[in-house]
């Protein structure tokens, strides 16, 4: 390719990833612009557009907005939680593992990428909700006070953690792999105990992973649908649900793209850390 | 004999996660084959086909099939149409702005999706777009770009460049090598990426809901409907069982891809 100019190189590259990125103007920027703008705008009778925080306004007084988000938010940090605490054992587990029941843990983990949200959604109310298997299967075992989590705030916990697990572990697993069985065994030549060597040698090697994690995560549930639609309580509801509804059954599209403007804004500061993380990276 | 920590430890993890990811998929498919299934039974008290029968003969049912593997063959083929080219070129050729623009792309990540749907509802409710079928397929490209790139182009990094310069050397254009040499060694990773994209689509909910519906209902809007609606158990049951094992399948092939670091990588790992 030598003999080709800069410019020639240039041109033809910039071609080829014309239409891809021409689709990503067309349907995420412009439209995310447009939508916060337009928030922003209110029309008079008369047809004069003047600016204004109404419907920001309208948002953040409305209680029931206002416990809407509050309960996102709520969802969002406990299934984060909860996603770290359950993956990151599994993770440490398959780096140190060889052999065939850590293929078989690996494989059960990695499962729920192979399910559709509404099938898991769908699975979790027969499983878990009331006089479902679980409850019968509990009974079997003397146990009789079980109370189902369907229609509860935790309904969307459980199953966003079911939905994330995959990814989840996918990242800190490629994250574990800097990890070094050698340093360990050093370590635990001088003497080291399991949660010496946690906090000062897995921990500071897994910030970054534990990073993306995080920002990956907290912009996907916060945003999350149909598994918080299908198995959390009606009211409050998390913000995807609720902006569905002002959108299609309220018929207020205006005041949807107010909510969905301050999810845009509630996830900015995540959606950065995710970029600079991503930055970061050399080999792409 | 003396049994390791780690098969204690691994052992646990098995059970809970047993417990947890397999027992709940497990009661649909019961529920599928179930005829009669009454709390608190283990297992369905009569056995039996019958609302397989019922399910597969409703209209709503057949005219959602027939939307969806419209819109997810549309959105599949038009986004390998449009990305494979661009794959391309992030792995094979230097041009201004490379690394840019590939970050740009991984960045759809980092906008909360649902909160971006409905953003393009709102411009399409001006472009006269909702209700539409090219609506929900502009709807649906979004979320395809990402994977369509970004694993076609890992591909295409890690194809053997001697073998195209043997090509080369024994007199073989530039067309004839790429057709050749070049695409069949991609094509494993093209070909995960079309049924990722042709299963993700298939399932998408949010954005054929907002732009879709009422005109339009895919086969996910049937499916939260029966769930929800919650009058016949057994419907959601047949449904999830019905579509969910060809997707599994189709997914089993890409499994290589899919649980690999390369696919991790994507989004950041």
């Amino acid at each position: 390719m030598g003999s080709e100019g800069t410019s020639t190189r240039n041109l033809k590259g910039l071609l080829l990833i014309g239409p891809p990125l021409a689709v990503m103007v067309c349907l995420l920027l412009y439209p995310a612009g447009v939508s916060i703008v337009q928030t922003l705008q209110e029309t008079a009778a008369d047809g004069s557009v003047s600016w204004s925080l109404a419907r920001y306004h309208r948002f953040f007084t409305d209680p029931y907005s206002v416990a809407n988000y509050v309960r996102t938010v709520w969802t969002t940090v406990v299934t984060l939680i909860l996603l770290i605490a359950i993956c990151l054992p599994i993770a440490i587990y398959l780096h140190f593992t060889r052999s065939r029941l850590a293929a078989v843990v690996q494989a059960l983990a990695l499962f729920p990428m192979f399910v559709p949200g509404i099938i898991v959604a769908y699975a979790l109310i027969r499983y878990i909700g009331p006089n479902g298997l679980l409850q019968s299967l509990l009974e079997v075992v003397g146990f009789n006070s079980y109370s189902s989590p369907y229609l509860t705030p935790w309904g969307p916990v459980i199953g966003l953690v079911w939905d994330h697990m995959p990814l989840t572990l996918l990242i800190l697993t490629a994250g574990m792999a800097k990890v070094s069985q050698e340093a360990i065994e050093a370590a635990r030549d001088v003497g080291a105990g399991y949660v010496v060597i946690f906090h000062r040698i897995i921990l500071p090697l897994m910030v970054e992973s534990l990073l993306v994690v995080m920002a990956l995560n907290v912009i996907s549930l916060f945003g999350s649908f149909v598994i918080p639609y299908m198995l959390g309580p009606a009211s409050p509801e998390m913000m995807g649900p609720y902006m569905l509804r002002t959108f299609s059954e309220v018929r207020q599209p205006d005041f949807a793209a107010a909510q969905a403007v301050i999810t845009f804004l509630t996830c900015s500061v995540f959606g950065i850390l995710y970029v600079v993380m991503l930055t970061r990276k050399q080999d792409v | 004999m003396k049994i390791r920590a780690s098969t204690i430890v691994g052992s646990i993890i098995m059970l809970v996660l047993i417990a947890y990811v397999v027992m709940p998929i497990a009661t649909v498919f019961l529920w599928a084959f179930a005829e009669k299934w009454t709390y608190p039974a283990l297992l369905p008290t009569e056995w039996g086909l019958k609302y397989w029968h019922t399910t597969l003969a409703r209209a709503d049912v057949l005219s959602a099939l027939r939307l969806s593997l419209a819109l997810s063959v549309t959105v599949t083929l038009l986004s390998a149409v449009i990305c494979l080219p661009a794959a391309y070129a992030f792995a094979r050729m230097e041009f201004v702005g490379r690394r840019t623009f590939m970050m740009s792309f991984l960045a759809i990540n980092a906008f909360p999706r649902f909160g971006l749907i409905v953003m393009i509802a709102t411009l399409f409710l001006s472009l006269r777009l909702v209700g539409t079928f090219w609506g929900i397929v502009l709807v649906q490209l979004l979320n395809t770009m990402l994977i369509m790139i970004w694993l076609p182009s890992a591909a295409f990094r890690g194809v053997d460049r001697r073998l195209e310069e043997a090509a080369r050397d024994v007199g073989a254009g530039p067309v004839r090598t790429f057709i050749r040499i070049t695409i069949p060694q991609a094509a494993p990773a093209i070909g995960a990426a079309m049924l990722l994209t042709f299963v993700s689509t298939f399932y998408e909910t949010e954005g054929a809901w907002l732009v879709g519906a009422p005109k339009l209902r895919t086969m996910p809007m049937v499916m939260l409907q029966m769930i929800t609606g919650q009058i016949v158990v057994q419907y959601g049951a047949v449904l999830s069982v019905l579509l969910w094992v060809p997707s599994f399948i189709a997914l089993l092939f890409a499994r290589r891809v899919l649980a690999s670091n390369q696919f991790a990588k994507g989004f950041g790992a």
